[in-house]
């Protein structure tokens, strides 16, 4: 007997949520496994998407809705994949799915169990810029909208102290500190990986100063700091202070170098930040420090020429020598010119625009999916000139940065195309 | 007919019951009495969207008879599609039911519970309005026909027919050229991950000429089509034989018509003529296809060889993503040769945006060929004058210079287009339905673009958009299965219309057709997505939304102002 | 912050919200419990495109003292263009308000997006106490309708 009326999905970012939509629209019953307790991915960190600079939300809220309600779709949050047996048309997997100690049936998320807990903690989903309780939903208008409490600081899940606070709050009875974490078995007949991406640890090049200086942002914190629904509320202020910017360094493929490849996105994020500032901030003096504009897409030229105008180019020699220092909360950006000579800029605010590298579980996926990684270290497809999805495990596909950095576009394009590529290889099977 | 409307307030645990006097609503509510043959069933409870909210709504429907259903609850962002769904269970049509949001709207955002109760009586009262001038609707379910014709037998077009053919789907492939391949059929040289791409597409040819499931008619053209996702009709046309008209019956449609070259020998800073050692990518590529080397006109190899990007970038406005990596591809060409070849490249911008690319780059670069960053550059026949990007000035003469062409839509797009009736976008590619999360669409349901197409791009990326759209059509169209479309949609009433075609400008899925005959415009149901647009556009009034009709949304807001 | 001789009015307006994004946007706004003035009654049509000139007359003709359409920001509507025919219309309304001598201020356009919660309260509030300094529609005291 084969399982292929049954798919697994892993990781609900957008190409994982496109691909499960439709999977459960051509008939299968799909299992979506994501380890966050949102889903959503990275898209939704971004107040607007390029190309059209669009609000990500109004453009991902449906698709997060629409994944939710399908009956077609078991969207399983706080969950790993362990391990993967058997082939396909019959694989075997066994999946860890921590608790979340709200209901997701009962909770109707209101919200009130969040302020009487005493336990605040930084919000990594929030790039640590804001914070959470130990009962949280990462951000306003997370969905699902239903909270989870993180045991490790919970008072009395750690057994630190006696605390009710959360449940009594609850007025539906939806916090249950009983619930445990659940061991479950799913039987699949092809698998989807589409795990997405992280960034370059850029406090590794100490030249910029991340870390050190708080004034320098990665492109992801400035996606939250300038979030409607970040930390701030979307009022961008320099780090523990109230300043606002007036001069900002945008600086492009941090870790390209290192990495040994272009992330074919970062261009147009730091572009886009950069209208961010001017729109938000009006006359900020804006700079672009890069080397190549990659901007490869029939719109994409456009918008740097757009952006382009209300920012100063500064194209540099090498990524080596350029270096950030700091004094009396003034950035000093020096870097070499065009003309191989020394040069530097005054600013209050440095984001860098780090290169987009595998997945924090890249390693340990490939291995349970028995998969191979590529030379960069993403997840590896088949090898041989034209497979686009699958890999070397038959009835395992890959879509999303989980392949390879990649923008929304790209990726949702993937996740459709490895859903033919699965169906395909299910019906062979039946047929 | 007598009227029965049940109202049922969600006190939404605390959320609703704490803020606003649920009781006070209901006494209020109970009391309207607009009109004589009008019964009022009032009623709070718990939580409406639990299990049990859901039974209990079922049995007061049954129960008391309900003729319309007004429930005070949360945003129909989260649960219009549960009430939808309990109606669908009962005899009431869902579409004399109205969810009234008070808990976002008045709970949560009012802090005075007088206000707050005030003003959920007051939207109420507007639901209660509203729900009784909407009108049943009845969901149509259509036959579908699950084939397809693909435009273009480019390895785009191929790939579409491929995924198709495998899923089942008769697919008609029409090429207006008389052989398959387009482009990438010629190369001898790929991407260093693509070195079984030359066998592989071969062998794609071959398949899509043997397939049972694919018809190839080359020397081909569309004529015109009609109809809907799920059922158009097109016609084509062979080109040498003008007589020639197939009629096809097909359920969706793949544009896959490619691309072609940006005319260099237009652009100002290029001077050559056809003698001079100046070619186009794409003709080495032929060159190389053609005899296995690449000479000059004398036929000799070229000791030095010039190669220059972004040719008619400016001018063309994007970055055509594939060339740098097609020169860079040609440069090691160069070097395999011959490797004491000179090769020089000459760019502005490096856009190397794949994995493997600047492990290749650095590979070139590594066997001696340079790499040169220039602000400006100009030819006259092999002779390149550039500033570099520290304003210094050089001068070169070169055996043979190689240009990269911008790529651009293939010859033909806006008239295919205009037969299509799909958008372009302003670089002259076809526009998609949505650039991120809806790449491969069209605005019109059952269109898909594909490939160059749609931009440029190159063969992997190419190949992703076919299977994409390939996926979607098999995803959307099953065979033996019926498609719903949506019943809140537009309709023209035949008696106001004047003809104007004012709607028919607006509308962004070309739902509005006019009908010659009766010099009407006439909304076709099963397109339209019922935004309302076309309501907003029309200046006789006629055309209503279903379920968003003038009267029912003036019941709804003339609470307010009460 | 009461303007003593205001108290007495409280102004009725209506506001059309399109269902993806200003609709949305309501939501989180209430989920956030932010405080918004309870002047304003929320019709969700699907698109801002929805709103025809009929419906803003006939409510204000009905008394309504202010107006508020709001919807996607440009280019972000769920059905392509919708909005930029609501910007036109809306610049055509507010041509007519003027020949007809109403005020046009009472007419407002607004784009926000599903993620500025905050930014729907702040529109929301600020139009009531612009119209609530504007005082009452002059329709409602006139004898003339
Ligand atoms: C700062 C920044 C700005 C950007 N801006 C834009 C933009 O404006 N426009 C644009 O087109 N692109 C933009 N991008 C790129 C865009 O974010 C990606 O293309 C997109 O998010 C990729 O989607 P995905 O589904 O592949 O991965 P992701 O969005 O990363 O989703 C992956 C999901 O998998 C989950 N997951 C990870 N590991 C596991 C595991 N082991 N088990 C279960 N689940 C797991 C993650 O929690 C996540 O939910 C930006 C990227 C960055 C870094
Ligand atoms: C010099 C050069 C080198 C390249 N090298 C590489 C490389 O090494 N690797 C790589 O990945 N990519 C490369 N590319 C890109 C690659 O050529 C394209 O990605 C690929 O050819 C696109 O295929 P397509 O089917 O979209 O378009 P095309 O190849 O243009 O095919 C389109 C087909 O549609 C037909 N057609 C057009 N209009 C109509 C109509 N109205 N009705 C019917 N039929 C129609 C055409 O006759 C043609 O057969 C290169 C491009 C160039 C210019
Ligand atoms: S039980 Fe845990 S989560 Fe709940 S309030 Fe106490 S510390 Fe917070
Ligand atoms: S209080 Fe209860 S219902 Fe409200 S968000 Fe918390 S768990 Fe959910
Ligand atoms: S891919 Fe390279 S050569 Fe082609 S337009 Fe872009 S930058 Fe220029
Ligand atoms: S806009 Fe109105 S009057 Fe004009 S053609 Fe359309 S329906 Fe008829
Ligand atoms: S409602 Fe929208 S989609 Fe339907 S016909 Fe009118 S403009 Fe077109
Ligand atoms: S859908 Fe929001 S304005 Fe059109």
């Amino acid at each position: 007997m084969s399982f292929s009326n049954q798919v697994l999905v892993i990781g609900a970012g957008i190409a994982g949520m496109e691909a499960s939509l439709m999977l459960a629209k051509s008939g299968k019953k799909v299992f979506l496994v994501e380890k966050l307790s949102l889903i959503g991915g990275n898209v939704i960190k971004n107040e607007e998407s390029f190309p059209n600079l669009e609000c990500s939300t109004c453009m991902v809220a449906p698709i997060q809705q629409a994944v939710l309600q399908d009956p077609n779709i078991e969207t399983m949050t706080l969950s790993t994949v362990e391990k993967i047996d058997g082939d396909v048309g019959h694989f075997e997997v066994s999946v860890l799915k921590k608790a979340r100690y709200a209901s997701m049936t009962d909770c109707i998320g209101c919200g009130m169990c969040y302020e009487p807990c005493p336990v605040s903690l930084s919000n990594e989903w929030e790039e640590n810029l804001g914070e959470k309780k130990a009962i949280y939903v990462p951000t306003a208008g997370s969905l699902p909208n239903v909270p989870a409490i993180e045991a490790e600081h919970c008072l009395q899940l750690s057994g630190k102290k006696e605390c009710n606070a959360c449940v009594e709050a609850c007025m539906f009875g939806a916090i249950d500190l009983s619930e445990t974490d659940e061991q479950m078995q799913l039987e699949v007949g092809a698998i989807l990986l589409a795990t997405g991406s992280d960034l370059f640890d850029v406090s590794q090049l100490t030249q910029f100063g991340y870390g050190k200086y708080p004034s320098v942002y990665t492109s992801i914190e400035f996606e939250r700091l300038f979030a409607s629904n970040g930390p701030t509320l979307g009022e961008i202020k320099i780090r523990n202070s109230d300043r606002q910017p007036k001069a900002v360094a945008m600086i492009h493929c941090v870790g390209r170098e290192e990495q040994g490849y272009c992330s074919g996105v970062c261009c147009m994020v730091s572009l886009k930040h950069a209208h961010f500032l001017k729109h938000k901030l009006g006359d900020v003096k804006l700079f672009n420090l890069y080397t190549d504009f990659c901007v490869p897409d029939k719109t994409h030229q456009k918008f740097q020429k757009n952006i382009i105008e209300e920012t100063q180019s500064i194209f540099h020699t090498s990524m080596k020598d350029i270096k950030v220092t700091e004094a009396d909360s003034v950035l000093n950006v020096a870097y070499i010119d065009a003309k191989g000579k020394e040069a530097s800029l005054n600013v209050d605010m440095v984001i860098l625009a780090p290169a987009i590298i595998p997945g924090k579980d890249t390693e340990v996926l490939s291995r349970i999916a028995g998969i191979e990684t590529t030379e960069i270290g993403f997840l590896g497809l088949k090898s041989g000139g034209l497979s686009t999805v699958e890999t070397a495990r038959e009835g395992v596909f890959l879509a999303g940065c989980a392949e390879g950095p990649k923008d929304v576009q790209s990726s949702v394009t993937q996740a459709e195309s490895a859903v033919g590529g699965m169906l395909a290889r299910l019906s062979s099977l039946t047929s | 007919m007598k009227k029965k409307v049940g109202i049922y307030i969600c006190q939404c645990g605390p959320n609703i019951a704490d803020n606003v006097d649920i009781d006070k609503i209901i006494e209020s509510v109970s009391a309207f009495n607009d009109a004589d043959d009008l019964e009022i069933v009032a009623k709070p409870y718990g939580l409406l969207c639990s299990g049990e909210g859901k039974d209990y709504l079922k049995q007061e429907i049954e129960e008391n008879g309900l003729t319309h259903l007004v429930i005070g609850a949360c945003s129909p962002r989260d649960h219009n599609n549960t009430f939808i769904g309990v109606c669908k269970e009962t005899s009431l049509n869902p579409y004399l039911y109205k969810l009234i949001n008070i808990r976002e709207h008045c709970a949560w955002i009012i802090h005075d519970k007088d206000k707050a109760t005030e003003k959920a009586i007051q939207y109420i009262r507007g639901g209660l309005r509203r729900v009784l001038y909407q009108s049943e609707l009845f969901e149509n379910k259509l036959d579908t026909n699950p084939d397809v014709l693909v435009i273009g037998g480019g390895i785009a077009g191929i790939e579409a027919a491929l995924s198709l053919a495998d899923a089942d789907r008769q697919v008609f492939l029409i090429e207006k050229t008389d052989r398959l391949g387009g482009k990438a059929a010629t190369f001898k040289t790929v991407l260093p991950k693509q070195q079984d791409a030359v066998e592989a597409i071969q062998l794609k040819i071959q398949t899509v000429q043997d397939h049972p499931h694919i018809q190839v008619m080359l020397n081909t053209r569309l004529d015109r089509i009609i109809g809907f996702l799920g059922n158009f009709e097109a016609e084509v046309r062979s080109i040498d034989d003008a007589e020639k008209m197939t009629e096809l019956k097909i359920g969706a449609m793949v544009v896959a018509s490619g691309f072609s070259l940006y005319d260099a020998s237009t652009h100002p800073d290029f001077i050559f003529s056809g003698d001079d050692e100046v070619y186009t990518a794409l003709q080495i590529e032929q060159m190389i296809a053609e005899k296995n080397q690449v000479t000059t006109r004398s036929g000799k190899a070229p000791k030095s060889v010039a190669m220059i990007h972004c040719v008619g970038r400016e001018e063309v406005g994007y970055c055509s993503q594939i060339c740098c990596n097609a020169m860079i591809k040609l440069a090691a060409r160069f070097k395999t040769q011959s490797p004491d070849t000179t090769v020089k490249v000459f760019f502005r911008d490096l856009c190397l945006p794949h994995q493997d690319d600047q492990a290749f780059y650095n590979e070139i670069k590594a066997q001696g060929v340079e790499f040169v960053r220039v602000n400006r550059i100009a030819t006259e026949g092999s002779q390149i004058k550039f500033t570099t990007m520290d304003e210094n000035e050089g001068s070169e003469l070169f055996d043979m210079v190689v240009l990269a062409p911008a790529m651009i839509p293939a010859d033909g797009t806006p008239d295919l287009a205009t037969k299509l009736g799909i958008s372009l976008h302003e670089t002259g590619f076809f526009q998609e339905a949505h650039q991120a999360i809806n790449p491969v669409a069209t605005a019109t349901d059952g269109i898909f673009i594909v490939g160059t197409a749609h931009g440029p791009r190159g063969i992997q990326a190419t190949l992703l958009q076919a299977q994409a759209a390939a996926s979607k059509i098999r995803v959307q169209l099953i065979p033996g299965e019926q498609i719903v479309p949506e019943v809140r949609v537009s309709e023209t009433l035949e008696a106001f219309c004047m003809g104007c075609k004012t709607c028919l400008e607006v509308c962004h899925y070309g739902a509005i057709v006019f009908d010659e005959d009766k010099g009407i415009s006439v909304v076709k149901e099963a397109v339209c997505r019922g935004c309302g647009n076309c309501v907003g556009s029309c200046p006789s009034g006629a055309i209503q939304l279903k379920h968003f009709t003038n009267p029912q949304l003036y019941q709804e807001m003339i609470e307010a102002v009460q | 912050m009461d303007k003593p001789n205001q108290n007495e009015f409280k102004p009725k307006i209506v506001g059309f919200l399109c269902n993806w994004c200003t609709y949305a946007a309501a939501d989180l706004a209430g989920s956030s419990k932010m405080e918004i003035d309870s002047a304003l009654t929320v019709i969700r049509v699907m698109c801002s495109s929805r709103v025809d000139p009929n419906l803003i007359l006939t409510i204000y003709f009905n008394g309504a003292d202010g107006i508020l359409i709001a919807g996607c920001h440009p280019g972000d509507c769920h059905y392509g263009k919708g909005n930029y025919f609501t910007r036109r219309r809306y610049a055509q309304m507010k041509q007519v308000f003027e020949t007809l001598n109403l005020d046009p201020g009472r007419l407002q356009l607004s784009w926000i997006s599903a993620a500025e919660g905050n930014r729907y309260a702040e529109v929301v509030n600020a139009f009531t106490e612009k119209i609530t300094a504007l005082g009452p529609n002059p329709i409602n005291q006139s004898s003339l309708f």
